[in-house]
């Protein structure tokens, strides 16, 4: 799922500036399973900004509502009248959600209540780790599920490096060796020699290096049997 | 209150309390006719596991000068 976490209330605030009609938009889905914005943290959020508002004295009116997903329109669509009652969006979505309400109203000021962090997953209550740099050509079959990409702090295809100490990256010892991971699991499942097999140097095309990405499906798409 | 304007401030205080144990132990107070303060406002939970920062959030908001969850 998306991780993200919320900004400071005071970052909240200088995004806010001087505008009256607040809406507070939460997202039902990655960010209320990672505990940033779903419809809890919308409600703590919006009372927040109006007890700060009212210390401060400035007047405010803040009301708060959650959509399935803010990544597609029909959900945003659903609430496009509380959006035109206000002067300013605070999404608590990622910053896919942000981009989506900005897209879709586009003369609504719209600011970002939480920062994306990364792709990850729980790995305990509270603790969230990123698994997956979403680097679009998929390497987990050679490294038997464990994605040096996004775990190794240099992305290497042929590790480990010189600074992995006892199985933990130099760049910090909560950090653990991702390659020192994928041999310990290797070894158990008796494939090592996987890892004889040297990896050429990467194609970042398909990933960020490639520019902004698209996905496009002819079987899919309403517009393609038209055209 | 003793009359001194320093200590004329009586904040109102919301009380979460479990039907279980804090709220049944406030009944029993009423039962024997024991007082505490008209500015202590009670709302009985079915456990205050319920309570959520939402609430008590809601409550300061609307008010309260402190919040008391019991259970």
């Amino acid at each position: 799922m998306i991780i993200a976490e919320q900004k400071p209330l005071d970052e909240i605030m200088g995004l806010l500036g001087s505008d009256e009609r607040v809406l507070v938009v939460g997202c039902g889905t990655c960010v209320t399973v990672c505990f940033a914005g779903g419809a809890r943290e919308a409600a703590i959020v919006a009372a927040s900004v109006r007890m700060t508002s009212k210390l401060n004295s400035v007047p405010r009116e803040v009301t708060d509502v959650t959509v399935q997903r803010q990544c597609e329109w029909e959900y945003l669509d659903e609430i496009k009248e509380q959006i035109s009652d206000a002067d300013i969006i605070l999404s608590l979505g990622c910053g896919i959600g942000v981009q989506a309400i900005a897209e879709r109203f586009p003369d609504k000021w719209v600011v970002p209540g939480l920062n994306t962090t990364f792709l990850g997953m729980p790995t305990e209550q509270g603790v969230w780790i990123e698994r997956c740099a979403a680097c679009g050509d998929c390497v987990l079959g050679i490294t038997g599920g464990i994605c040096p990409i996004a775990r190794c702090s240099k992305s290497l295809l042929n590790g480990p490096c010189g600074g992995s100490e006892d199985g933990h990256c130099e760049i910090n010892p909560d950090i653990d060796c991702a390659w020192q991971l994928i041999y310990d699991r290797l070894s158990r499942l008796g494939r090592l020699d996987a890892l004889l097999e040297l990896q050429p140097p990467k194609n970042w095309s398909t990933s960020r290096d490639g520019g902004p990405r698209k996905i496009t499906r002819d079987d899919l798409r309403l517009a393609a049997e038209e055209e | 209150m003793t009359g001194n304007d320093e200590f004329a401030f009586e904040p109102t205080i919301v009380a979460f309390c479990c039907h279980h144990c804090a709220y049944a132990a406030a009944d029993l107070a009423g039962s024997l006719r024991l007082n505490y303060p008209e500015s202590l406002r009670i709302i009985g939970l079915p456990c205050t596991g319920k309570v959520d920062v939402v609430h008590i959030l809601k409550a300061l908001e609307d008010g309260a000068d402190g919040v008391m969850v019991a259970g």
